[in-house]
């Protein structure tokens, strides 16, 4: 898809725990900053969590107006409603503008609100099926923050939440194609995660979670950080953005989607879907895997980093050796069904001001690690077609390339 | 209980689930025509109020409640049966 | 490229019985599959109405994972899957490169949500399951039907509630016809729970003996559980193969209210949108609907807004068009309901029978359709429409319709 019928990016509205913009989240990637500390005073400290990408500072009511009644949001509707009103600001779609037409919204998450849901259901426990919480049963279905987030800002368009730690990704590519087939005009895509005591509880009896710090692709990597936030894109065709004077920030290219039926346990059949997913996101972009100048890495100091870099570099073949890559999660945490859309939002930066995060900490990559580029510093380069991947929990396999523009002089 | 306590813990119910300060809503406030407010939240409020005084009322008792001087009637009313040695009000 | 994409292989596992042909001839008897609720002790509720799957051994169906490990929503899911591969012919599992599932779902697995409560509750941290996260979150539920079947094709979860086994069949769709895959199955599925009952409990939504769409006395919906999955494939496939053809799906409309979390705008405005859109992308117009598979869960407010929609959308030809709701039978099977109501739909298509409302005994002034009550009828369905209407209020409509030569 080219000229005037490809799908844009026009804008980004991001809540992370390195910023609420796209410019101020990608600035602190470079500096190496990272959004990672002690755990929230989460409710049961034996968990064997030290250390998680926590928004410390959110306030709902900054970003959904100072007199609202936020009860019928939990935080991953506070955090979604308000990625998306950031969103709709940075792209110029104001009450205004959009009045008349319906905008959309599809948003990833692997969770929803395992805490509004314990939650609901503890209450069940504890006090007698009587007293559970009308408002939290609203919001104990997967598809509440999108549900919630339309209503906050009147998006009557399509509407979808996709499911897992892949669909921050997912959804981008499930909107572009939508706006494509006429659908649709205009979509906020991304994803929401939140962090909460249920959601470390769980990962940290899953056995996942790092000891110290999380460092994509080391050697000695030994898991993740969770992370939250919420991270999306604003997509419309290129003829709508350019009537309207909008700036571009990107264009989204072809997408590819597998699974591995071992579901992580075969390296083989990971690195296999990976390879098939990237070579078809290559392929629907019409493009070769020369072209690949930047990789935004879903890597997160978890086991499959290794198996995600070998099926990148199974596409690119000696391309591989000297691709830059990017691994958002050292910084920000694995934040499941967003992560997908920061990772997104970091190329998309990359382009605008020409400079690549590092992976802080990695002195040691794991000696099958293809990326020889792969470290520490942030890298001076303007990609301008950029891959991002994305790995599930359960086999999901998620690819996508996004061209940049060049830069305006 | 006096109807002061009372009152002041329905306050602080409503308050919690509507985000509304407690200067808005007096005696008389109609939950749906001066507060607009959903029957979702409704629901809510009879909710946590049933579950701050542990009335364990059927559902239906707290359809139609409209005001907090309402509230106040029914919660004492309740707990005036439970406690035949209070006197209500 | 964009292909012609039909149904041809059907697998249910409902309250009314496990496999298209018990699933259909229940349906058809208009026999209302709820009753008691069995699987945990409902007296807490004022209400005790459900539609569970009784009987359902999935060892008898999954042949390469092990049942226990994954909760019952994906055991159905995966029972659901295999039948509707041998039901299409397909069970050698061809190309099981360019082949995925897509799913949608209400809860994900919430038993295994509720047994981690639990453990929370008693303060017992180190009971809580170590699989948790593979078990609990949404995607495991295609991620396990994909795994039984040895898929590596697009996989996906659209987890958007009541509505959500039409938009899954609705993305499969889009990945058949545009040549991402060679074939999918699609579907949804939900499991019966505590947590699931608490809430539309509480909201008063359950009715205290039959769900009764449409009716003047209807009084709420009843919880239920299911699965149902759909093969799609390219009409040309089908036809090459000399597989048997359900339907064809023609088009699809997604549409979002934006209004309320529990409940529909007022005016079905989002509905009715969805309902267009379906209409538009076919490039049929509401004159080509023979029936409608309804939303219909029985609640007062449900009904009469969709009956609102219908008419904005059918206009004066609304109470020619036979609309039922086979929740009046399995009652509402949450995320599986679109799903195993598209099935029915495949079969009204196939056959030419629409199905009936069951317990339908007296009709609403205000809310008055032709709502085939009590017995199915013969009746040439050309094309059938199938809606769903979710929590958040994401609305969807798929149209099944007879493949033109």
């Amino acid at each position: 898809m080219s000229g005037r019928e490809a799908v844009v990016v026009t804008g980004l509205g991001v809540v992370s725990s390195l910023g609420d913009s796209a410019a101020a989240l990608h600035a602190a990637l470079c500096a190496g900053q990272s959004g990672l500390g002690p755990p929230p005073a989460l409710e049961w400290t034996t968990v064997g969590c030290r250390v998680a990408g926590a928004l410390r500072d959110f306030r709902p009511e900054r970003y959904l107006g100072a007199d609202a009644n936020l009860r019928p949001l939990d935080r991953t509707g506070r955090l979604l409603a308000a990625a998306a009103g950031l969103a709709l600001a940075d792209s110029g779609w104001t009450a205004e503008r959009r009045s008349g037409m319906e905008i959309g919204l599809v948003a990833g998450t692997l969770f929803g609100s395992l805490a509004t849901v314990s939650g609901f259901d503890c209450r069940a426990l504890t006090a007698g099926p009587s007293y559970v919480k009308p408002l939290d049963f609203a919001n104990t279905v997967f598809n509440a923050a999108a549900g919630q987030t339309a209503i906050w800002h009147r998006l009557g368009g399509l509407n979808a939440t996709l499911g897992g730690a892949s669909a921050g990704l997912e959804a981008i590519s499930f909107a572009a194609q939508q706006i494509a087939a006429g659908r649709a005009d205009v979509v906020l895509a991304g994803g929401v995660e939140e962090l909460c005591a249920e959601s470390v509880l769980a990962f940290a009896r899953a056995g996942l979670l790092c000891d110290e710090h999380p460092i994509p692709f080391a050697a000695e990597r030994n898991g993740f950080a969770l992370g939250e936030g919420a991270a999306l894109l604003v997509l419309e065709r290129a003829s709508r953005a350019e009537n309207r004077g909008a700036r571009i920030l990107g264009t989204i290219g072809g997408d590819g989607r597998r699974f591995d039926p071992s579901r992580g346990a075969d390296e083989q059949a990971i690195v296999a879907a990976v390879a098939d997913a990237v070579a078809e996101a290559l392929r629907r972009s019409r493009i070769e895997p020369a072209a690949i100048d930047a990789w935004s890495a879903s890597a997160s100091g978890g086991r499959l980093d290794l198996a995600e870099a070998l099926g990148v570099a199974r596409v690119l073949g000696e391309g591989a050796v000297r691709l830059p890559v990017a691994a958002v999660k050292a910084q920000l945490g694995e934040t499941l069904g967003a992560a997908g859309a920061f990772q997104v939002a970091a190329l998309i930066e990359s382009g605008r001001t020409g400079r690549l995060p590092g992976i802080p900490g990695l002195e040691r990559p794991d000696p099958r690690l293809p990326m020889a580029l792969a470290g520490p510093a942030a890298r001076e380069l303007r990609p301008r077609r950029g891959l991002a991947t994305s790995l599930g929990l359960d086999g999901q396999v998620a690819a996508l390339v996004v061209e940049l523009p060049e830069p305006r002089p | 209980m006096d109807a002061s306590e009372i009152r002041d813990r329905i306050k602080r119910v409503i308050c919690s689930v509507t985000s509304l300060p407690a200067e808005r809503i007096d005696d008389t406030t109609s939950f749906r025509n001066d507060l607009s407010i959903d029957s979702l939240t409704l629901l809510e409020i009879g909710v946590d109020v049933d579950y701050e005084f542990r009335l364990n009322l059927p559902e239906d008792r707290f359809r139609g409640l409209d005001t907090i001087a309402q509230t106040i009637e029914l919660v004492q009313g309740v707990l005036a049966t439970r406690e035949p040695s209070a006197q209500p009000g | 490229m964009s292909r012609r994409v039909v149904v041809t292989g059907l697998g249910a596992v409902t309250p009314l019985g496990i496999g298209r042909e018990v699933f259909w001839s229940g349906v058809l008897a208009g026999r209302p599959a709820t009753g008691p609720v069995q699987s945990f002790d409902a007296s807490p509720y004022g209400v005790d109405r459900g539609a569970e799957v009784r009987g359902f051994d999935p060892a008898a169906y999954l042949r390469r994972q092990d049942p226990a490990a994954m909760g019952r929503a994906s055991q159905m899911a995966a029972a659901a899957a295999r039948l509707a591969l041998a039901d299409a012919g397909l069970e050698d599992v061809p190309q099981p490169g360019r082949a995925g599932c897509v799913m949608g779902t209400t809860t994900g697995e919430p038993l295994e949500v509720e047994r981690f409560d639990e453990a929370l509750v008693a303060r017992e941290l180190d009971q809580v399951d170590r699989r948790f996260v593979h078990r609990y979150p949404s995607p495991v539920i295609p991620a396990n039907v994909a795994a039984e079947l040895g898929l590596s094709g697009p996989t996906a979860m659209i987890p958007t509630a009541c509505a959500a086994g039409n938009y899954a069949v609705a993305h499969a769709y889009d990945l058949v016809r545009q040549g991402t895959a060679e074939w999918m199955l699609a579907g949804g599925a939900d499991a019966f729970s505590r947590i699931t009952y608490s809430g539309f409990a509480r909201l008063g939504a359950i009715a205290p003996d039959l769900c009764r769409p449409f009716d003047r006395n209807r009084r709420g919906m009843i919880p239920g559980e299911g699965a149902g999955l759909l093969v799609l494939e390219p009409l040309e496939a089908a036809r090459a193969r000399g597989a048997r053809i359900y339907a064809e799906i023609v088009g699809y409309g997604l549409s979002c209210d934006a209004f309320h979390m529990t409940g529909a705008h007022p005016e079905g405005e989002g509905a009715a949108r969805a309902m267009e859109q379906a209409l538009r992308t076919s490039g049929l117009g509401p004159a080509a609907v023979s029936y409608v598979s309804a939303h219909g869960t029985g609640t007062p407010t449900n009904d009469r807004v969709e009956v609102v929609a219908l008419v904005r959308v059918f206009a004066e030809r609304a109470p020619a068009v036979p609309v039922s709701s086979i929740k009046s039978m399995i009652g509402h099977t949450m995320g599986a309901a679109s799903a195993l109501e598209a099935i029915v739909c495949c079969l009204a298509v196939g056959s030419d029978v629409v199905p009936p409302t069951a317990n339908f005994e007296e009709a609403d002034p205000g809310c008055n359709l032709d709502f085939v009550p009590n017995r199915a009828r013969e009746h040439r369905v050309e094309v059938a429409m199938n809606n769903a209407y979710a929590f958040g209020g994401n609305n969807a409509s798929v149209l099944f319709a007879k493949v033109a030569p």
